[in-house]
């Protein structure tokens, strides 16, 4: 990861010189004098090379004055220039350093703010996964070590950042635990992980089979139970909350499903080596609990994951089971490959039960349905209370991780009846994310409550501004901006 | 259609009864015999008290709401679907307007498709009496009811109608009937078309023996204006084409035609009752079936606003018959544009049974669409098209392609899950231009395999009391804000 530096406004004698531009402006402060110290060559090369500084855009020149390398990239239209622009930027120009140890951008027209959430933007993009590559040539990998902001308000740039910092650790542990292979971050070495979280001042508590067979958690048992490896739950709790100004906690839940192989209900192959990433929603949870920690937010929140490796075996559970989960409710299992409901139920429940929380929010990779309904550029939000749901829309938009709400409703709640218990544990294929968060308001006990289905969003194909293929960490940052508008306001 | 008749109290023929009782309000004559089957009023309630004459009673709940006074009526009218002729005892503590939501759920409720019968048929209810104080104010309340219910019926009939009776051509002559009540209506034949350019719908029919056909019916209204255009699916049989459909379930592909019937039911329901908004119907009719002359996957076509498209799947045929209909559409400038069509079965995967895809380009048209299905009970639910479900939609060869090609596993897990909705939603905006615009993705609730509240199994008649809401409550004024709208007072 780069180390990110913020200095006084100058332009570097040498080596290479990043210019974030405005849409139709001419260049401004440091771009401008390095338009005149190259005798207006910058401007013409950018004019040649069709760059008009649309968000999104950036070309390199080489060998431009005395700079090996300028790169100018888009900011979009100076009155729309936000954070979300300028970590866009920040991101874009990762790429195009990989083979340069050191830049400066000039981000001295811009806000401190805006600087740090360049600098945000691009360290968020730089992070990779290379910890299994043992053969990787010293030239293909990258070489950035230090990024330079040249802006005038240091010490305000510095602020921001160091927040935004913590978050990009959050982020960073998320993308990690979601990109380790099941082999490696199975149950027992995910809790381990979150142990990891102590150093931060967070409470980490595990428990194992036994003190969860003791509870009665007879869902997300019956779902461990094929697995060779064992099942865990980890509650982690933030007190951040000034003295004086407690408050009842933020619940965050996550679903951990470390492998899913659909267990008996097996899934199909072809793309079965995705689901190491059914894991993710605890994935964000555990990062959103760092990112929070980090910046030492002033609120409380307890952060509490399920996790279980799902296999077919000759101890896994049968469709056609039923089981009794920690709330006293009866589940009839139609289908293994619905187990991540199961796991929920008895987090939920055992969460509402011991913490009575002022909300309770999970995120799941939960169901293949929610892909069908939205696609990969909104999660599917679920809730049983609106002004919670408008407070995730919010922090979502905030973020540029985006939610659509998805509908609830009696209607759909009878189709996940049971002839044999109360409640089975798949509706069928019509409205399939919603009869699954229907399963999930059983176990809510009336709290206020949401469900982040994050199975189209956790995991991307493709490049994004500030996420490199893979992982995307989806939830972290919502989370954290969500404790920051709903437990530090006032 | 039940004939309706109202006569003051008392009721005292010796009719099967129906007799609505608020929560806690069971009139004293049955009060012992409700209280033995647990009958408060509760909305969702119903007993029968008495055998002879037959009595039923339907609960409406403290504070009687419309979709429950509609449910009521209907699940009396499937009780006492044996007799040929009912009486609804209004009592005193039911309004007039309460009136005519329990005529409007008997009269839905009552409705059965028995044209395909040659013996047993139970014909259900043919007429209703209805006995009220309110006689002159229920009638009028009715009389507003009854022109959306009659237009649902008649959607539910079409839909009903199996495609070897309903083709393209004679679901076109059904629609020329329309005229008779006032609604011009113009279909367009192969010729037509072909000289307009209507390259998509040409297609999509081509490999049926009974060609494609648009259909123009034109509401006049009372003021002139530019009008607001409903467009309709008519695929009065859907194989898939080439990529043809699982042989499980293709027979409900009759029903395939549903969006193209619920327009033509708004329509004559805005007829029946004397709408003042000048309203267009443009529907687009064909049969997709697979033939020599079938269009193939990989074909490009060139649609009617000259935008070229590849074709992936043969299946996806009805954004294809839609571009054509909204561009012709759209080029009436209308106040609104919308959409209605049995699309596809992502919807149905998104939202299953309970409610119907809306997308659009237009927040406030969205809004009172909304609004108009949660007053009549046919819901909706918003949903999304983002900028990523139309660059999905580029084509290595043309404008764009008509969808997303499925990956069985190619490309990962996630890649299996296709979002064809908001797919065929993006694909449609291109082609509805600058107007508001919005889309009715029905595929889940056009028809219902079991017994619904306001009817039997089969057609639901979905988008006809919708449409019909939405024009009542948005349209039903000269738009003051459009030029052309105030050019046109002067006429």
């Amino acid at each position: 990861m780069p180390d990110i530096a913020f200095v006084k406004p100058a332009l570097p004698k040498t080596g290479v010189l990043v210019l974030p531009l405005t849409e139709a402006d001419p260049p401004a402060g440091l771009a401008q004098q390095a338009d005149e110290a190259t005798g207006g060559l910058l401007t013409r090369a950018l004019e040649a090379a069709g760059f008009k500084g649309r968000k999104g855009q950036s070309t390199t020149l080489w060998a431009l004055g005395p700079w090996t390398k300028v790169i100018a990239v888009g900011l979009g239209k100076a009155a729309d220039v936000g954070p979300e622009a300028a970590e866009a930027a920040g991101g874009a120009i990762v790429p195009a350093l990989s083979a340069d140890r050191e830049a400066t951008i000039a981000t001295d027209t811009l806000p401190p703010k805006l600087a740090a959430a360049m600098a945000f933007g691009a360290t968020l993009r730089a992070w990779r996964f290379d910890r299994y590559r043992t053969k990787e040539k010293e030239e293909d990998k990258p070489k950035l070590e230090r990024l330079v902001f040249a802006t005038p308000g240091i010490i305000a740039a510095k602020a921001a950042f160091a927040p935004l910092r913590a978050v990009a650790d959050g982020v960073f542990l998320t993308r990690e635990l979601v990109s380790e292979p099941p082999n490696v971050l199975h149950p027992v070495e995910f809790a381990e992980r979150c142990k990891g979280l102590e150093r931060l001042g967070v409470e980490v508590e595990i428990l194992g089979p036994k003190e969860m067979k003791r509870l009665g958690f007879g869902a997300l048992l019956g779902v461990a139970q094929g697995s060779a490896q064992e099942p865990r739950m980890v509650v982690m709790t933030w007190r951040g909350a000034p003295k004086g100004k407690k408050q009842k906690p933020i619940a965050l839940i996550g679903k951990g499903v470390t492998f899913d192989t659909g267990g008996i209900s097996i899934k199909p192959a072809g793309g079965m080596e995705d689901m190491k990433w059914d894991m993710a929603g605890a994935g964000a949870v555990v990062g959103a609990m760092a990112a929070i920690a980090g910046r030492k937010a002033r609120a409380d929140v307890v952060a509490l994951v399920g996790l279980v490796e799902n296999m077919p075996s000759g101890t896994a559970q049968r469709p056609g089971d039923v089981v009794r989960s920690y709330s006293g409710q009866t589940v009839e299992v139609i289908n293994t490959d619905a187990e991540g409901r199961l796991i929920l139920a008895d987090v939920m429940w055992y969460c509402q039960e011991r913490f009575d929380p002022r909300c309770m929010v999970d995120l799941a990779t939960l169901t293949g349905a929610i892909i069908i309904a939205l696609g990969h550029e909104h999660a599917g939000l679920f809730s049983n209370d609106d002004e919670l749901s408008q407070r995730i829309l919010a922090a979502g938009a905030g973020v540029g991780e985006a939610c659509w709400r998805m509908p609830l409703g009696d209607a759909y709640d009878k189709q996940i009846k049971s002839d044999i218990a109360d409640m089975k544990n798949v509706g069928g294929r019509p409205g399939g994310s919603i009869t699954a968060a229907q399963f999930l308001q059983r176990f809510t006990n009336g709290k206020p409550w949401a469900h982040l289905d994050i199975a189209g969003t956790a995991w991307s194909g493709k490049d994004q501004p500030t996420i490199p293929k893979g992982a995307t960490a989806f939830g972290v940052r919502l989370l954290d901006r969500l404790v920051q508008e709903m437990g530090e306001e006032g | 259609m039940l004939k309706v008749g109202f006569r003051p109290p008392p009721a005292d023929a010796a009719l099967p009864r129906i007799v609505p009782v608020r929560e806690g309000l069971v009139p004293p004559a049955f009060a012992e015999v409700a209280r033995a089957l647990r009958f408060t009023g509760k909305p969702g309630e119903i007993c029968e008290p008495a055998a002879v004459p037959r009595v039923v009673l339907v609960g409406l709940g403290a504070a009687p709401a419309r979709h429950a006074v509609e449910r009521a009526g209907a699940a009396a009218a499937a009780r006492l679907h044996d007799a040929p002729q009912l009486l609804l005892d209004a009592g005193d503590e039911i309004g007039a307007e309460a009136t005519a939501w329990l005529a409007a759920g008997i009269a839905l409720g009552s409705w059965r498709f028995d044209a395909h019968r040659t013996r047993d048929i139970a014909p259900g209810p043919q007429a209703l009496t209805i006995v009220t104080r309110h006689r002159d104010a229920a009638r009028a309340a009715w009389a507003r009811q009854e022109a959306a219910v009659r237009g649902c019926l008649f959607a539910r009939d079409l839909v009903s109608e199996p495609a070897n009776h309903l083709t393209t051509r004679s679901f076109a002559k059904r629609l020329e009937g329309l005229a008779e009540f006032g609604i011009h209506v113009d279909v367009l034949g192969r010729k037509r078309l072909t000289r307009m350019g209507f390259g998509a719908l040409l297609a999509v029919g081509q490999g049926a023996a009974t060609p494609p056909r648009l259909a123009v019916l034109r509401w006049r209204g009372r003021f002139a204006a530019p009008p607001v255009v409903f467009v309709g699916k008519g695929l009065v049989f859907d194989t898939g084409g080439l990529s043809i459909k699982p042989a499980q379930g293709m027979e409900t592909m009759r029903a395939d035609m549903a969006g193209a019937a619920a327009c033509a039911g708004a329509m004559l329901a805005l007829a029946l009752r004397g709408s003042p908004a000048p309203a267009v119907a443009v529907l687009a009719l064909a049969e997709n079936a697979t033939g020599a002359e079938s269009y193939r996957p990989s074909d490009v076509i060139r649609t009617a606003s000259g935008r070229t498209v590849e074709v992936v799947d043969t299946d996806a045929e009805g954004r294809l018959v839609l571009a054509d209909a909204l561009h012709h559409a759209a080029g009436m400038q209308p106040r609104a544009i919308i959409d209605l069509a049995t699309l596809t079965g992502a919807i149905v995967a998104a939202l299953g049974h309970h409610r119907a895809g809306l997308f659009g380009n237009d927040p406030p048209l969205m809004a009172a669409l909304a609004a108009a299905g949660e007053a009549v009970s046919e819901r909706l639910w918003p949903m999304p098209i983002a900028a990523g479900h139309r660059a999905d939609l580029d084509s290595d060869i043309a404008d764009l392609r008509q969808c997303v090609p499925s990956a069985r596993g190619e490309g990962g897990w996630a890649a299996r899950f296709i979002p064809d909705a908001c797919h065929a939603a993006a694909f449609l905006r291109d082609f509805a231009g600058d107007v508001p615009w919005a889309h009715l993705d029905i595929a889940g609730v056009d028809t219902a395999e079991e017994a619904h509240p306001l009817g039997p199994a089969g057609a639901t008649g979905f988008g006809v009391r919708l449409l019909d809401e939405l024009v009542a409550m948005r349209f039903e004024e000269p738009d003051h804000h459009a030029p052309v709208a105030r050019a046109g007072l002067t006429v």
